[in-house]
């Protein structure tokens, strides 16, 4: 592998590119390099690994044993990624991707571009929004951030409190518990009716058994420390006007109200979305999961020729199934180019299509046991903000609603609602599932936000210097001729003479 | 407060600092946010429209509330840059109120600095 | 199935078929309008915002200055707020060369009785805009114009004109055209309509209604991009643009700046989408700099592109059909149709009630590309 190479690759064309070094992105690439493709893998972080194996090479902590077996693990991986001849280019945001087969990114302040013939985006999945009143007070935190803040800079905060439910939420907790670090509650919220509902999926969750003795082992742990838990929380709220002063819940019907500075939230996974709808790719609202998702084949084919998608950004699969998906696509994609035949691929991914069917049985369970609460995902307090980065609260899309703002896009458009740095990134969801509420009707017809690029801020200066690929100049591409225009500078003066 | 477990914290190379004018030192390879953090100073930014203190939320680049102004340029993400010698880390302060029309408002910090910092 | 019965039909629901509703409909017409998407979901709601009457081609001036009078109580007529601002537009002068320019402009327009756009030397420039950058030497205003939400803008008409009866019909796409006696007879897929005056005001599609009416345009279509930053200290009140660059930016009330600059992306009507060619976007980035150091601190937000249409000399056509009675265009308004928005309407619905229009509107006949039969 060569690491952030010298020159960076200007104009340089793969065969394959992946966007994110994660299980996915790392299991591809060893794959596809295997059959002999030129293969590219950015990713925004300086090390490979992605967020589960994050710093697995390089963790701050003395004992990284404590952050369990399964993160340990991510070293195999990771050294055969390493191993590979996949350029992996480190430390850089894909800022644009197309469907044709270009990629933007920015490197030291600077943006690159690189084309490749298939593209695999490996992006990965953030953690769904928790729009309660006061989630965005300082001092409020996602669980994951714990769990990032602790992976890469072993940074821990004593005494806070856990609220929510999902795996990652008592995972965190125990890996807190082991270093001895207090937690000054765990308040889970999944509620009673999960543990019934999923028990019809309990048999499929049977073909995994060893993951569901980990997810039990988690909450045995928990529960043999000191550490107060409450469960069947609901109605959770942040206290405190300019910053966390506690959280308050109830639990059957009774208030409970703890004092705490730092409260970190969490309630399960969604796809990062951003960069597969703005490639245009066909999404759908996927019930079990509560989210959209891009439509893809068992091969992780999207709905553009050139565009696969692997891992946690096709919808939430977990790590193991990430690296099977990764290789999946890998495979396909070496058949698009002609180097391998479709039956080596049937053959060689035979395997992981039965562990990824295997997989879904889990799934299934899983995303019904922690099915987050309605109450917690679609808000009804008028003063929650729903929009961190524009502060629009529910009260604001009420309005926005009752002036047209049917559909994301024109209520983003009527009320701003989205608009802001993150892109939807933090009230996307919220936003679909609310308007459908408010239509009386499915999400999957209430639709999502139009995505575009950049997918994070750009400097003007970067962007001002990314004059390196075409000549600069104004070519008009109307068939008309030059126009005078309000976006273009007036050239009516010499036209009027 | 934050603090860190960072056992190999004296054998990386440290690097100095200023987070809002405080000297402060961070082992290479830490993030922006977790300096802050440590040095005590988690407030990242004004909201824009209320004018609240807002810190970080995900640490992973997807909520974009730990935007602070580094080296004279707004908007960056403080956990996802790393810390650089001689970085210069500010609350941000832009808001929809903020005005540089009066002569009398200083531009300093927003023109002569920015230019060769992106590295 | 029923036929759905107006005295007019408007096909397209962007600024230019909402003003035209609302002004029928002010006058007690019946009107419908068929918009196969949603309302403003094209050009008038996605465009630049610009509120410009400087620097407009001749043809256009009588037109743009009515226009400019109905925005500055456009929110009181509508009811609503179309976040219209006059904070005036100014066009930079880098050079002499672009001051000669200004010069003839100025005289050429005061010759014609026309005196709204007045010439500023380099300390007055300066004095509007205090974060220039030192070479511009000088330029030109023009104080009623400024910025609209486009958005809230073609909203505003939409609304006030259900208000007094008009009817908007959503997801609805014209396929068919035909005229039956004194009738015409409009198919969607699933609906039927019928009306006595037809109105092109369909957008980027126009050509597609005009040769159903029976006429033929050479019209083309494109995708001007955009971009937006983030929230930026205020440093710009007036709208700006240049002579001779592609350079154009207004800052709104929350600090945004909307940049422009000409670059055109790739747009492909068939499937309401279009594409962004960055590198042209970076020389827009490039000017914006040049002429506003400040502009090094913007973070880009988000860029992004409509479907517009053009005619060759980048005038629109507006006017009654040629080859049909009773049927209206209004369409190619060749990236500055917003402006126009309050005026066109009511243009549209002098032709269909009084037979004519007080403006000259023979610049933009729909035939005036057709070669002549001797
Ligand atoms: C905060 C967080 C913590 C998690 N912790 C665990 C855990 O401890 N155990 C567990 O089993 N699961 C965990 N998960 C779930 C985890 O997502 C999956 O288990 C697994 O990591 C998915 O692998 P992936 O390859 O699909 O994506 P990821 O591992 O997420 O990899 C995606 C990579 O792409 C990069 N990337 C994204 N966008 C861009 C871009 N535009 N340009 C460049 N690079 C980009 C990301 O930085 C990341 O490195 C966590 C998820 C989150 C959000
Ligand atoms: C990026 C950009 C920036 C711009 N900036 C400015 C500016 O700053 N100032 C300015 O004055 N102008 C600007 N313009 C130009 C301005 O936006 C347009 O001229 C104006 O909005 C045109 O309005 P319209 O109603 O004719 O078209 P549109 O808004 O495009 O509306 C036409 C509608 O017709 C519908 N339609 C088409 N075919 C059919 C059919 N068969 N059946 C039913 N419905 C149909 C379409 O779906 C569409 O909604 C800009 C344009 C763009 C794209
Ligand atoms: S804390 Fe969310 S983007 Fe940095």
């Amino acid at each position: 592998m060569i690491n952030n190479i010298e020159t960076p690759s200007i104009n340089n064309s793969y065969d394959i590119a992946i966007i994110g070094a994660g299980p996915a992105g790392m299991s591809a690439a060893i794959t596809a390099t295997k059959a002999g493709a030129r293969v590219v893998v950015l990713d925004d972080k300086p090390r490979s690994g992605g967020q589960i194996y994050r710093n697995v090479d390089a963790s701050p902590l003395a004992k990284p044993t404590v952050l369990g077996a399964d993160y340990l693990k991510g070293s195999e991986i990771t050294a055969a990624f390493k191993r590979c001849s996949a350029e992996h280019i480190s430390s850089v945001n894909v800022w644009h991707a197309g469907d044709n087969g270009e990629l933007l990114f920015s490197l030291e302040g600077e943006t690159q571009r690189l084309t490749a013939r298939q593209i695999i985006v490996a992006t990965g999945a953030m953690e769904r929004p928790f729009p309660i009143p006061g989630w965005h007070l300082p001092g409020v935190m996602s669980a994951g951030s714990a769990q990032v803040m602790l992976k890469s800079d072993g940074l821990v905060r004593d005494g806070a409190v856990f609220a929510g439910t999902g795996p990652l939420l008592y995972l965190i907790v125990a890996q807190y518990l082991r270093l001895g670090v207090k937690v000054k509650a765990l308040v889970d919220t999944t509620p009673k009716q999960n543990y019934l509902s999923s028990m019809s999926e309990i048999t499929g969750a049977m073909s995994a058994p060893r993951m569901l003795i980990k997810g039990l082992g988690l909450m045995n742990e928990i529960r043999k420390s000191d550490t107060k838990v409450y469960r069947f929380a609901e109605g959770l709220e942040i206290q405190g006007e300019e910053a966390c002063k506690g959280l308050s819940f109830s639990i059957s019907g009774s208030k409970h109200e703890i004092v705490t500075e730092h409260v970190f939230l969490h309630q399960g996974v969604i796809p990062n979305l951003n960069m597969t709808q703005a490639l245009g790719l066909k999404h759908t609202w996927c019930e079990q999961q509560l989210c959209w998702t891009p439509e893809t084949d068992n091969w992780g084919q999207s709905s553009q020729g050139v565009i696969a998608v692997a891992g946690d950004s096709s919808g939430i699969v977990g790590a193991e199934s990430a690296a099977a998906m990764g290789r999946i696509c890998a495979l396909r994609q070496l058949v698009n180019i002609g180097l391998i035949t479709e039956q080596q691929a049937d053959h060689e991914a035979a395997d992981d299509l039965r562990f990824m069917r295997k997989q879904q049985h889990f799934r299934r369970f899983i995303d019904r046991l922690y099915r987050p609460l309605d109450q917690h995902r679609k808000p009804t307090n008028d003063q929650t903000v729903v929009c961190r980065c524009e502060e629009r609260t529910v009260k604001d899309l009420k309005q926005g609603f009752a002036l047209g703002g049917r559909e994301p896009n024109q209520l983003k458009s009527q009320t701003r609602c989205g608009m802001g740095p993150c892109q939807g990134r933090m009230c996307g969801h919220t936003v679909s599932e609310l308007l459908a509420e408010w239509r009386n009707e499915p999400v999957a017809d209430v639709g999502y936000y139009r995505l575009r690029s950049p997918m994070r801020l750009v400097t003007l200066q970067e962007l001002s210097r990314f004059t390196n690929l075409t000549p600069v100049s104004t070519v008009d591409r109307a068939s008309s001729g030059t126009s005078d225009s309000d976006v273009e500078a007036n050239k009516e003066q010499e036209l009027a003479q | 407060m934050f603090r860190s477990l960072n056992d190999k914290e004296n054998q990386r190379s440290l690097i100095n600092l200023t987070i809002n004018g405080k000297l402060v030192t961070a082992p290479q390879g830490q993030t922006v946010w977790a300096a802050m953090a440590l040095a005590g100073e988690t407030s990242t930014r004004l909201s824009p429209v209320t004018l609240k203190a807002r810190s970080a939320y995900c640490a992973m680049g997807v909520c974009f509330e730990c935007m602070t102004e580094i080296n004279g340029m707004p908007n960056q993400q403080a956990c996802l840059f790393e810390v650089k010698e001689g970085m210069d880390i500010r609350f941000q302060e832009i808001t929809e109120q903020t005005s540089l029309l009066n002569p009398s408002d200083s531009v300093s910090t927003l023109t002569e600095n920015v230019g060769g910092n992106h590295d | 199935m029923t036929t759905h019965k107006s005295e007019v039909l408007v096909i397209g629901g962007g600024i230019q078929g909402s003003s035209t509703a609302y002004h029928l409909a002010k006058r007690g017409v019946s009107v419908r309008v068929l918009e196969k998407d949603t309302v403003s979901r094209h050009a008038s709601g996605v465009n630049a915002g610009g509120v410009r009457l400087l620097g407009r081609n001749l043809a256009e001036v009588e037109l743009s200055k009515t226009a400019m009078e109905r925005w500055q109580q456009l929110d009181d007529e509508l009811d609503a707020d179309t976040g219209f601002r006059a904070r005036s537009l100014i066009n930079i002068a880098a050079d002499e060369t672009d001051m000669e320019t200004l010069r003839s402009r100025e005289q050429q327009m005061h010759e014609l009785g026309y005196f709204h756009e007045v010439m500023l030397d380099q300390h007055e420039l300066r004095e509007r805009l205090p974060h220039v950058a030192q070479h511009c030497i000088g330029g030109v205003v023009s104080e009623q114009d400024g910025y609209a939400i486009p958005f809230h803008s073609t909203q505003a008409f939409r609304i006030a004109a259900e208000r007094i009866g008009a009817i908007f019909c959503e997801g609805e796409q014209v396929q068919s055209i035909r005229k039956v006696g004194d009738s015409w007879l409009v198919a969607t897929e699933t609906q039927k309509y019928q009306a006595e005056h037809l109105v092109n005001c369909a957008g980027a599609w126009a050509d597609l209604i005009s040769v159903m009416i029976g006429d033929n345009v050479p019209m083309s279509y494109s995708a001007p991009m955009l971009m937006i930053t983030a929230r930026m200290p205020h440093f710009a009140t007036p709208v700006v643009g240049a002579v001779s660059r592609p350079l154009s930016f207004k800052q709104f009330e929350n600090g945004t700046v909307l940049i422009g600059g000409g670059a055109k992306g790739f747009a492909d009507r068939a499937n309401n989408t279009t594409r962004l060619d960055y590198s042209l976007l970076a020389s827009g980035a490039h000017h914006a700099i040049e002429f506003f150091p400040i502009m090094k601190t913007a973070c880009i937000n988000r860029m992004w592109s409509g479907l517009e249409a053009y005619m060759p000399d980048n005038l629109p056509v507006i006017g009654k059909s040629i080859r049909a009675d009773k049927a209206y265009h209004a369409f190619a308004f060749s990236a500055h149709g917003f402006q126009l928005g309050p005026v066109i309407g009511e243009v549209l619905a002098d032709l269909i009630t009084e037979g004519e229009s007080r403006f000259d509107l023979e610049p933009f006949r729909v035939n005036r590309y057709e070669r002549k039969v001797l």
